[in-house]
């Protein structure tokens, strides 16, 4: 196991790789469940020490910081400026920063808050050919190069270690209530999600496994309090509100996680000439996403 | 005619390739004045099958090409110089459009305000909306990622892409998508990649449902710097508007004397375009919080726009901005970079600097909410000397908003007209890892040669010749 603590110190651990295509598997906080293939590799390359917010400047909504920051300590710096990247993955806030954006794992949030590659502004990162590169930027609209950003995040570290990433912020909402509504039905609730209140989530709990007493629909409201209080007004519409503490997504996050989209990975010609430019010598993560070796 | 030629005309008809100088004039620039240059040979697919045979013919010559939508591009994008240009404006049906997911799939020659309307019908529109909407396509839109107004809140074209079918320059036709269910982000990379990675073929985009209350507000400033700060605190308080536009005392006075006036208050130094939009009552909630903020700001007064036809005439002002701007010179040089929008207001009186010092006249009208500058330069480009001042105010400017950590382009892109400046932006190991994806989608170099990354930054690229020779 290499725990750099500098960029140069990873640069130097995937050139020496590299030049004897010694496969690396690289970890972030290092608790994320193998995707579905077990990496084998002998050297462990964990991105933890690659840690801390590096650049912040709250009234800009933008922050970087290193891969291996955890999202709670994401969470706790933009909180005290009423600000979050809203990431909130499937998943808990002890992952890192770098896994969540390489993975892009998104969470129930997703199509209000936006994906990670919606949230993802540039980031710095190291290849599998140990060149150090910088694409994107910090600014929120940016069109400068093709758009290795959005290539690698995603990748599953099979193209390049993620170093630094440059992040989105917003605002966190002024009012942000949650409700369960047991007696939910799905056409009527699918109806409220499509607008015109856009509540941040609309989300089917099973069995009884948040805590809540058996099968229902989680709803998530966020806005000004005029906004909130005319969505709350349409939602009974759609049964008996209960109301439930914000906590309960972090559960939900943790339980309702889809299967992982690892397993499925589409090997197309494409597919391998993008691994072929980014990490010739096949030594990031091999088999994590079941090619053939 | 050419074997090239001739191979074309069997694919698309005679009559739709070009061969002469005389009957190329028109395809000798996009709307970036001063660079002109003429392709060899144009032709012009009406099906995607014949795209398809089209770019399988050009690969069979070993042809360099360039696709063009509207031509409405900034960055000289679409000039195809001594090489074949693939004109897409007869590929422009909407294939379908499905209320129930809210998408539509289309061609590329697709104009996309045309699918604004046709979505019209259903109470949805298609979101991003370039300032040139009414004849801009939606492969261009592709190619340059662009934005628009109402891309801060709604996102640029990346965020309204489903997936697209391509054709690779070998002839390859692939399926990219966004990698949700597994996969890399080809789609993503593809969007933005300004027609050097294929031709689109056919493309899904999602359609926005229509707001339930939209309201503009125009603010207006005795000074640019406290406009612009202004816009900072909207954005710091956390309000997202639909858009949020500024316009300085040059761009208003140029409209107000125009057809397209919009009522702007003459005397200001400065406007603010102000929209909020989303369920009613948080609408109206957020435009008290607005009008409030933006007084407290500075602003001079805030004028509160509810109905249409009243937002449509403030809306027009911006939107034909640009084209009024042709009362003051004969051409137009429009400028696009981003700076963080805590440094806006700085960098406005940077830009004025310079500007003076190179006794050109700088016309602001920009998306300010996301710090996506406009800073544009009604001259004569054909005048030697006016062309070298506007391209040292320019160069300035650029070298301005790099140091502050901005970027050169937020929507136009690279083209031709920025690679100067890719080598300020990126690290030589960046750019050539943009060389290497680029050769993932065409390694022998024949979209679109010469575009968005220098050549000079691929390091494996060295031993071709450069397939790019502009006149100026
Ligand atoms: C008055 C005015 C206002 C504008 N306002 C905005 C604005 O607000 N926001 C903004 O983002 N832009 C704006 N633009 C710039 C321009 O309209 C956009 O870049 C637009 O996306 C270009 O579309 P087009 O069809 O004209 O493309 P073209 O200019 O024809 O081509 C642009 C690029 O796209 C490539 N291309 C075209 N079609 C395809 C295809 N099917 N497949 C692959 N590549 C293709 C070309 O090769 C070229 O590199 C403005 C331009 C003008 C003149």
């Amino acid at each position: 196991m290499v725990t750099p603590t500098r960029i140069d110190d990873l640069i130097d651990v995937v050139r020496a790789a590299a030049s004897d295509a010694r496969p690396l598997r690289i970890v972030g906080a290092g608790r994320w469940p193998e995707a579905g293939h077990p990496v084998q590799a002998e050297t462990t390359v964990q991105c933890r020490a690659l840690r801390g917010i590096s650049h912040y400047t709250p009234g800009d909504l933008t922050l970087s910081c290193g891969a291996g920051t955890t999202l709670a300590e994401l969470d706790d710096a933009t909180r005290a400026h009423g600000q979050w990247c809203p990431l909130l993955p499937w998943g808990d806030d002890a992952g890192t920063v770098g896994a969540t954006i390489a993975t892009a794992t998104s969470g129930p949030f997703a199509e209000r808050l936006g994906r990670p590659r919606q949230l993802v502004l540039g980031l710095e990162a190291v290849d599998g050919r140990a060149q150090h590169i910088a694409p994107g930027g910090r600014v929120v609209k940016n069109v400068a190069g093709f758009d290795l950003t959005r290539l690698l995040t995603g990748s599953w570290g099979t193209l390049a270690v993620l170093t630094t990433l440059h992040l989105r912020l917003r605002a966190r909402p002024a009012v942000d209530e949650s409700w369960w509504i047991r007696d939910g039905e799905a056409a009527t609730l699918q109806t409220f999600a499509r607008g015109p209140h856009l509540p941040l989530a609309v989300h089917r709990t099973a069995g009884g496994s948040k805590g809540l007493d058996g099968d229902g629909w989680l709803v998530r409201l966020g806005g000004n309090r005029a906004a909130v209080e005319s969505a709350r007004a349409a939602l009974r519409g759609c049964g008996t509100l209960e109301p439930v503490a914000t906590e309960v997504w972090d559960r939900v996050r943790l339980i309702d996680a889809p299967p992982s989209r690892a397993l499925t990975w589409p090997w197309t010609p494409l597919a391998h000439r993008v691994r072929a430019q980014f990490d010739p010598a096949g030594i990031l993560n091999p088999g994590l996403l079941g090619e053939v070796a | 005619m050419s074997l090239l030629a001739t191979a074309l005309a069997d694919v698309v008809g005679a009559a739709q390739v070009l061969a002469r100088a005389a009957t190329l004039q028109v395809y000798r620039s996009d709307a970036l004045p001063g660079l002109r240059a003429l392709p060899s040979l144009a032709v012009f697919p009406a099906t995607r099958d014949e795209l398809i045979d089209v770019i399988r013919v050009l690969a069979t010559h070993a042809a360099p090409f360039v696709a063009r939508g509207a031509g409405t591009g900034l960055s000289g994008g679409a000039l195809a110089d001594g090489i074949t240009l693939v004109g897409l404006h007869r590929m422009r049906r909407i294939l379908a459009l499905d209320p129930v997911t809210r998408t539509a799939t289309v061609e590329p020659g697709v104009v996309n305000a045309t699918l604004t309307r046709a979505a019209a019908a259903h109470g949805l529109h298609y979101a991003p909306d370039p300032s040139s909407q009414a004849a801009c396509t939606i492969g261009g839109n592709i190619a340059e990622n662009a934005g628009g107004p109402h891309c801060l809140k709604y996102g640029v074209t990346l965020d309204h892409v489903v997936a697209a079918m391509v054709v690779l320059p070998d002839g390859e036709v692939v399926a990219l998508d966004r990698g949700d269910d597994g996969g890399y982000d080809l789609l993503g990379a593809f969007v933005g990649s300004e027609g050097c990675f294929g031709v689109v073929v056919e493309v899904t985009v999602r359609l926005t449902p229509d707001p339930e209350r939209i309201i503009t507000l125009l603010a207006d400033f005795t000074s640019v710097d406290t406009a612009a700060e202004a816009t900072s605190q909207v954005i710091a308080a956390g309000i997202v508007p639909a858009a949020l536009e500024l316009m300085d005392a040059a761009t208003i006075g140029a409209v107000e004397s125009s057809v397209y006036a919009a009522g702007y208050p003459r005397d200001a130094a400065a406007v603010l375009l102000v929209e909020v939009d989303g369920a009613a009552a948080g609408v109206e909630a957020d435009v008290v919080h607005l009008s409030g903020l933006l007084r407290d700001a500075g602003a001079r007064g805030v004028r509160v726009a509810h109905d249409p036809a009243d937002r449509a005439r403030l809306w027009q002002g911006r939107k034909k901005a640009f084209g009024a701007m042709g009362r003051i010179a004969p051409h137009l040089v429009v400028q696009d970079a981003v700076v963080p929008r805590t440094r806006l207001a700085e960098l406005l009186r940077t830009i004025e600097a310079i500007g003076a010092r190179h006794g050109v006249r700088v016309c602001n009208v920009f998306h300010a909410g996301d710090g996506n500058l406009h800073p544009n330069i009604p001259c004569d480009t054909d005048d030697p000397a006016e062309a070298d001042r506007v391209h040292a105010a320019m160069t300035e400017i650029m070298t301005a908003c790099i140091a502050a950590g901005g970027s050169i382009t937020g929507e136009h892109g690279v083209g031709i007209d920025k690679l100067a400046y890719m080598d300020a932006l990126f690290t030589p190991a960046t750019l050539d890892a943009m060389c290497r994806l680029r050769d993932v989608f065409d390694p022998t170099r024949r979209a679109n040669p010469g575009k968005a990354v220098p050549v000079h930054a691929c390091r494996e690229w060295h031993a071709v010749p450069a397939a790019r020779r502009v006149v100026a």
